[in-house]
């Protein structure tokens, strides 16, 4: 058969799958039979294609054979990743699960932010210009102005501008969440100094304050967001980890093997641990600060909040009648 | 594709076959670093313009629109690559511009997962400063994937083309070649005839010139030019 023969014979299918991958067609939402029809005729143009190299045919043919071909695979073997269902499995099941299949990671993420964390607070608590050598001393004095109000339980700011602090919290808390976790890739470092920075801070900030007597306002105002701001620093140190973790052991496999293996698991805590910040973040904002809620609801809810967030990732998503403790 | 590269070609050249679960071969041709250079720095332009619009509007809300405004700061600087590369084109506008998408490693469409992964890790590519640990690792791999690629098992790649260099051949009156070809020298012939009308008439004919004597001696006086292009047209089938 001659290339122009057998461009005459296959043509008008090609022409026809050209139509169904043009964007405008692919805008608006397919039968099944069509999705069938366009399946039948990818895999046509794939045979062309190989016939086509085998017999030498003209490049011309076998690049457009290419290009329909390539553009093809790139709709048929387009994921549906989305959706509501994937997302309800991921906090349900995935998330939760992964959390657990790496405790390694989890449990060394938590070493170091809670062991600073301890280790600063007491001691700036019995050394209270430590603080200074560690932060600056007009955020000091901005603690004094938002915790040391004497007359609110907590005198933080007027309601106008939770907002400002709203948007402040997911810009900064999460992009710093994202950083530590990209630190992961330095063989886990750059995750631990990010984890561990942070309790510095927010032990340094806890002693101080409890020093000065304001713990009767800084506690009822974290505790309630803490449960989900410092799981969530946790988890992004944890997902740095398994980076890390699979570049200095990557076990049977290439270490960028072992990298790309292990990104896969990361993600899932990830996406996990930024609906966390997003949820400390609107607490923080709108429910930590405002002046209505009594302190010993604040104590009362923060204290529900902990202890949800840890029964979610010790029973969450386990199998039904599987080891003790599922629910 | 019919001839198995040389060693010095596949050292040489950066494209590379992902073979599909349909037997064929996907050629994915990844982007070096001057193209994704520019793409981005589209991007960041883009990303400026829209930031600035918008922020003069919020800026009339008051502290509300500053909240809206760090919000949107946060998604944009994060987040667009994403949105964008989950999108149909799989490219920001700036790769569009450029003709870049980018695709799995395994030339399977991009996934949410490997997205966000590697955008967040771009974050490790930045450091220390502009990029430095991305640019080094995409000069020191075959394939130009950056840190967030390589974790992610990503690639950036020239989209497929849809208009090619190749066309059809000019028109001439077919002849039979005067002996029996090889496939190979077929498609020489055939690929040098749908080259001829974007070269000069000078080179045509001196390439026509090492053909000819073979494929079309009676010709070697006249045009030898429409006398090979002929001969490719006899191949293709016009008899």
């Amino acid at each position: 058969m001659t290339p122009l023969q057998f461009e005459a014979q296959h043509v008008a299918a090609w022409q026809e799958l050209e139509a169904a991958l043009a964007p405008a067609s692919r805008k608006r939402k397919s039968a099944p039979a069509d999705r069938a029809r366009v399946a039948a005729l990818y895999r046509a143009a794939c045979e062309h294609l190989a016939m086509a190299e085998s017999r030498s045919y003209p490049v011309w043919l076998i690049e457009r054979l290419e290009a329909l071909t390539s553009r093809g695979h790139q709709l048929i073997y387009r994921q549906a990743d989305f959706g509501i269902d994937k997302l309800r499995r991921l906090f349900a099941v995935d998330f939760p699960r992964a959390v657990r299949a790496h405790r390694l990671q989890v449990l060394i993420a938590l070493a170091a932010f809670a062991g600073p964390l301890l280790v600063v607070g007491v001691l700036s608590y019995f050394d209270p210009s430590l603080i200074l050598s560690l932060q600056d001393a007009s955020s000091v004095e901005q603690y004094e102005g938002m915790y040391g109000d004497p007359d609110g339980p907590i005198g933080r700011r007027n309601a106008a501008s939770d907002w400002g602090m709203f948007g402040f919290y997911i810009r900064n808390n999460i992009g710093v969440a994202f950083q530590c976790f990209a630190g992961g890739l330095f063989f886990g470092i750059g995750s631990l100094f990010a984890v561990a920075f942070n309790a510095v801070q927010i032990g340094s900030t806890a002693g101080y304050l409890t020093w000065r007597g304001f713990g009767a306002n800084f506690y009822p105002f974290v505790i309630t967001h803490g449960a989900f701001e410092l799981t969530g620093i946790v988890l992004a140190g944890a997902a740095g980890l398994i980076l890390g973790h699979a570049l200095l052991v990557p076990g049977r496999r290439s270490r960028l093997a072992a990298l790309e293996h292990a990104a896969r698991g990361a993600i899932v805590i990830v996406y996990g641990m930024t609906a966390m910040f997003a949820i400390a973040a609107v607490l923080e904002a709108f429910w930590s600060s405002a002046r209505w809620v009594p302190a010993s609801v604040k104590i009362g809810v923060g204290a529900a909040c902990w202890v949800a967030v840890i029964a979610y990732f010790f029973f969450q998503g386990r199998p039904r009648g599987g080891p003790a403790g599922a629910p | 594709m019919t001839a198995s590269p040389s060693a010095v070609e596949s050292r040489l050249d950066t494209r590379y076959a992902a073979e599909t679960p349909e037997g064929i071969a996907l050629w994915l041709r990844p982007a070096g670093i001057v193209p994704r250079l520019y793409a981005y720095l589209v991007d960041i332009a883009i990303r400026f313009v829209f930031y600035s619009i918008s922020f003069l509007f919020l800026a009339l809300l008051g502290t509300f629109g500053e909240g809206l405004a760090l919000v949107l700061f946060f998604l944009l600087e994060w987040l667009y690559p994403v949105a964008f590369e989950l999108s149909s084109g799989a490219a920001t506008p700036g790769k569009r511009m450029l003709g870049l998408t980018v695709v799995m490693d395994s030339g399977l469409p991009i996934t949410p997962a490997a997205s966000l992964t590697r955008n967040l890790l771009r974050a490790a590519d930045f450091l220390p400063s502009l990029y430095a640990f991305g640019l080094i690792s995409m000069l020191f791999r075959h394939d130009f994937k950056r840190l967030g690629d390589l974790a992610a098992g990503t690639l950036v790649v020239h989209a497929p083309r849809t208009e090619f260099l190749l066309g059809t051949p000019p028109p001439a009156l077919a002849r039979a070649p005067a002996v029996p070809l090889t496939a190979r020298a077929q498609a020489a012939v055939v690929a040098w005839a749908g080259r001829v009308t974007r070269l000069t008439d000078a080179r045509a004919d001196e390439l026509a010139e090492i053909a000819v004597p073979v494929v079309a001696p009676r010709a070697m006086g006249g045009d030898r030019v429409a006398a090979l292009v002929g001969v490719a047209h006899w191949l293709l089938g016009r008899r």
